[in-house]
């Protein structure tokens, strides 16, 4: 098979934040373009009405002032104080080198420039004076021999400008912000099928082969999920073929089975009239059909587990009385020392697989390490922690991870079935624990079974039901 | 004892190796012919193969148990499949899984039809308005016989003998000749099937309790 090209991937942004920086950028470039654009107007606006309203106030007062000059009485000194301005205004009037002010006037240092500029009936402009922005409109009704001008502050205006400025920068950023926002909810709706699929292959990476995806009703889409949804299930029948395969071969392998051992025992039972040549290969043929068995046996036992069909069936059971009866029947001697934590202490588990469990484990230390040195049960919290010592070399650590592999055989391979650890493991699993290998002190290989099951000790029956208190640990 | 099992193979050498086990073994070949074999013959146990061609093999547990006390055991295709259960409701009184040894069949076998021990003064125990005859294997209700298989007077004579709790492992070992890891579906079917015959209302048992997690008592 050509190994699969690897596709380019730009991993510096994810796609959906692409989307979303997109969005934004293309919010941030509109809105610009719009605040430019009513900022622009108003201020044109904003400024030609006032430059016009200045214009027609400064020519009105203009007017009133050469009235009242025009009586030919030398107009008081408080002239300009009686006309109407916007607030703020300051008006300065020139008469035949006599300079006439307001009160706002006479607070101002004007400029030079500005006396300078009263020859001539200008048009108005911006001037600074006391450092505030000033629109000057200059009337001259008859240049040379008298001008009048008024400097209407600008600074509300300004102000008022740079108020709507500020304002559009504001919209500006909400309005970018908004974008990338609708960008991320846009892109993660358009990429929640994707994400689905995401998922869904990953479930099925992780062993979950029945994980399907459900059709949303969008045609592009829908596609995508049938196929996926057909590879899933072409998937799944070949892995539950495969596993299925193992199971049939065991299960049809158990007749010729019962007919050999069966013909086997009957020749055993005869051996003292069989020929004294046949014996050694009856006892090569007996010794191989029961390895044989117990690998029928265990093969069933784990294609259970590859078929999914594997069931736990909990009881109550005295923890320490159940390890400690299988051990050391296993072993054939006494190696069990269950600790106070555990003693007289009632788990809920299906007896059979952690029989299976313990007595692989101590088999496995017997042919494997050498010899089963110690089984520990032991209790803290809301777990039980089985541990089986060996007297063997130990398992060195590149290893321990595959030691629970089928047929991961160690050093001696004629003997055990090399099913044992995996059955062991997988029964552990499906009671939801876990099972590891370890250094034991001292050397050797230390397997460690934690069951985290729901732990009953019997007095809390006792209490309940007192009628029935009983010591359970007692057998007759 | 009757052999039912549709391999001709199977039945031939299961034939003799029982036989080199001291068992005297008629065959039949399907449900119909073992229900057959059991209406002209009465043999002392049944092997029953599950899978038959023609009858469904609980039918057949059924239709035997229907007729007659024979202990029945049932061969299974694999230990943790719910066709345990169903047998032993069927009325089988233990099973065994292929592939079958002559040998331990025979310990099976030798167990199913233990007797209770004799003891020297007959035993006679009371639990409610039952009468329990130890000895001579019989259950009275009222001065009435109630009808029990073989394994179950064995089992109701266990709770009768010891007062208290008996666990589940104890009850195996006693009744069925098990050790410690023998399947506790055994006595919990069979204690639900005792329920049904000598209890007045088997789903509120009042005499065969269980103790929660333990195991089972008899109410005296």
């Amino acid at each position: 098979m050509r190994p699969a090209r690897p596709t380019p991937w730009r991993p510096h942004l994810r796609l959906r934040n692409r989307v979303a920086l997109g969005f934004g950028v293309m919010a941030l470039l509109l809105s610009t373009a719009i605040a430019l654009t009513v900022w622009s107007l108003a201020a044109h606006y904003v400024n030609r009405d006032n430059v016009l309203t200045a214009r027609a106030e400064a020519s009105d007062n203009a007017e009133l002032i050469s009235a009242e000059i025009a009586d030919g009485v030398p107009p008081s000194d408080r002239l300009l104080d009686l006309l109407d301005y916007a607030p703020g205004t300051a008006a300065v009037l020139l008469v035949q080198d006599h300079v006439y002010r307001n009160q706002e006037a006479e607070s101002l240092v004007l400029p030079t420039t500005l006396v300078q500029d009263l020859g001539a009936d200008g048009g108005p402009s911006t001037v600074t004076v006391d450092g505030k922005p000033y629109l000057e409109v200059v009337s001259a009704s008859h240049p040379g021999d008298r001008a009048y001008v008024e400097l209407r502050p600008l600074d509300d205006l300004r102000h008022t400008l740079t108020r709507t400025w500020q304002l559009l920068i504001g919209a500006i950023l909400l309005a970018t912000a908004l974008g990338a926002g609708f960008g991320l909810f846009a892109s993660r709706r358009m990429l929640r099928p994707l994400s689905d699929v995401t998922q869904a292959a990953s479930a099925i990476a992780h062993g979950d082969l029945t994980t399907r995806l459900v059709p949303r009703g969008d045609p592009d889409l829908d596609d995508l999920a049938r196929s996926f949804n057909r590879t899933a299930s072409e998937l799944e029948q070949r892995v539950r073929a495969d596993a299925r395969f193992a199971g049939d071969v065991s299960h049809e392998l158990r007749t010729p089975l019962t007919t050999m051992l069966n013909s086997l025992a009957l020749l055993e039972n005869r051996r003292a009239a069989l020929p004294s040549e046949v014996a050694e290969p009856l006892d090569l043929l007996s010794e191989d059909l029961h390895r044989f068995r117990a690998l029928v046996i265990d093969l069933l036992e784990i294609s259970r587990f590859d078929e999914g069909r594997a069931t736990v069936e909990p009881e109550p059971v005295l923890v320490g009385e159940l390890v400690a009866r299988a051990a050391d029947t296993a072993a054939g001697r006494p190696v069990t020392v269950v600790r106070p934590s555990a003693d007289g202490l009632v788990v809920n588990v299906d007896k059979r697989r952690l029989q299976l469990v313990v007595v692989n484990l101590v088999r496995n230390a017997e042919t494997h390490g050498v010899s089963c040195r110690a089984v520990t049960v032991s209790a803290a919290g809301s777990t039980v922690r089985i541990t089986v010592d060996d007297a063997g070399p130990g398992v060195p650590p590149d290893r321990r991870g595959r030691v629970f592999d089928r047929f991961a055989r160690g050093t001696s391979s004629h003997v055990g079935t090399g099913l044992g650890l995996a059955i062991a493991s997988r029964n552990v699993l499906l009671h939801g624990g876990a099972i590891l290998v370890e250094e034991a002190p001292g050397g050797g290989a230390r397997f460690v079974v934690e069951l985290p099951v729901d732990v009953r000790r019997p007095q809390q029956h006792v209490a309940s039901e007192p009628v029935e208190a009983t010591p359970l640990g007692a057998r007759p | 004892m009757l052999l039912v099992e549709d391999d001709p193979r199977v039945r031939r050498v299961l034939q003799l190796a029982l036989r080199d086990e001291g068992y005297v073994v008629s065959l039949a070949a399907s449900g119909r012919e073992g229900l057959q074999a059991l209406g002209t013959s009465t043999p002392d146990v049944v092997l029953l193969d599950l899978m038959l061609p023609d009858l469904d093999g609980f039918d057949v547990c059924r239709r035997i148990r229907h007729d007659s006390d024979v202990p029945v055991i049932m061969v299974t295709a694999r230990t943790d499949s719910h066709d345990v259960v169903a047998g032993l409701e069927a009325g089988a009184d233990d099973y065994v899984t292929k592939p079958l040894v002559a040998k331990e069949l025979s310990a099976r076998i030798r167990a199913l039809l233990r007797r209770v021990e004799p003891a020297r003064t007959p035993r006679t125990v009371r639990a409610g308005d039952l009468e329990i005859r130890v000895d001579e294997g019989v259950v009275l209700r009222d001065g009435v016989a109630l009808h029990l298989t073989r394994t179950e007077f064995r089992l109701l004579a266990e709770l009768a003998l010891a007062p208290g709790v008996r666990s589940r492992e104890e009850l195996l070992e006693r009744v069925w000749g098990y050790g410690y890891f023998g399947d506790s579906r055994l006595v919990d079917v069979h204690v639900r099937r005792l329920r049904t015959k000598v209890e007045h209302d088997p789903a509120n048992p009042a005499l065969v309790v269980t103790a929660r997690g333990l195991g089972y008592r008899l109410v005296r």
